[in-house]
């Protein structure tokens, strides 16, 4: 029953996410789906992923609460109360398919595989990836200087 | 209870918003939607077979899904400091403007 209300909760708090008018409002929405997400992880016995899903979302969410308040026009108008029932009903209505529905899965013999055998097995994924975000990181600055470079002359 | 259905809807949601949405900001909660959609599904099916492997692709997910966050909201705010507005469609009149004046 709870992983019904939880997966309800985090469709509903995705909806209001996307299509709320304030982008303040939206954020502490999208704080609501990382926090139904970290439960529902922590409630199907993956601690490890709802503690880091937690921990990034506050941080994301930090990073996107200041964004929020320096990008967003202050003249948009209020969200109203039809639309909010509106979202909120779409949301449940959304969520139904996910508790009434099933796709079959095919019963193979699974390997348990540990967290820490995990982490050490996929170590090599790991630096691979470290090195893909420092390329991204250092094309985002390259791209940065060359429009100032570009817009200095 | 289906967990596969639930991270494809909120596949679905993320996609929608990406296609609809006209603010820079919205678009980029958008792609952070799907990519918790992703991690969901991962996660998910991973623990109903009793492995840890899910656990740590989420890690992994998330180091290089937090890197990408840092550049785009970095790109988003030098492009909101830049036109003065954070609307797609206000942008690229803006920029449609100014290639036209260069023309001139």
């Amino acid at each position: 029953m709870i992983l019904e209300i939880l997966s309800i909760g985090l469709i509903i708090s995705a909806c209001l996410a996307l299509f709320l008018d304030e982008v303040v409002y939206s954020v502490a929405a999208l704080s609501g789906t990382f926090l139904f997400t970290a439960l529902l992880y922590f409630e199907n016995g993956a601690p490890y992923a709802a503690i880091f899903q937690f921990v990034v979302g506050v941080g994301t969410l930090a990073i996107l609460f200041l964004s929020g308040e320096m990008l967003s026009d202050k003249t948009t108008k209020k969200t109203s109360h039809t639309k909010l029932s509106a979202l909120i009903g779409a949301g449940a209505v959304l969520s139904l398919p996910a508790i009434f529905l099933s796709v079959s899965s095919s019963t193979g013999t699974y390997y348990s595989t540990t967290f820490g055998n995990a982490l050490w097995n996929l170590s090599g994924v790991d630096v691979i990836l470290q090195a893909l975000v420092l390329l991204t990181v250092a094309l985002g600055i390259a791209i940065i200087l060359y429009e100032r470079k570009s817009g200095g002359k | 209870m289906d967990f596969v259905i639930l991270s494809l809807v909120m596949l679905a949601i993320g996609i929608y918003g990406l296609l609809t949405n006209r603010q820079l900001l919205k678009v980029f909660i958008s792609i952070e939607l799907i990519a918790t959609a992703a991690t969901l599904n991962f996660v998910m099916l991973a623990s109903s077979t009793g492995q840890g492997l899910g656990q740590a692709f989420l890690i992994l997910a998330f180091s290089t899904d937090t890197a990408v966050s840092a550049v785009v909201l970095a790109l988003l705010v030098i492009v909101t400091k830049k036109y003065g507005t954070s609307n797609i469609n206000e942008i690229l009149k803006i920029q449609e403007k100014k290639d036209s004046e260069a023309e001139q």
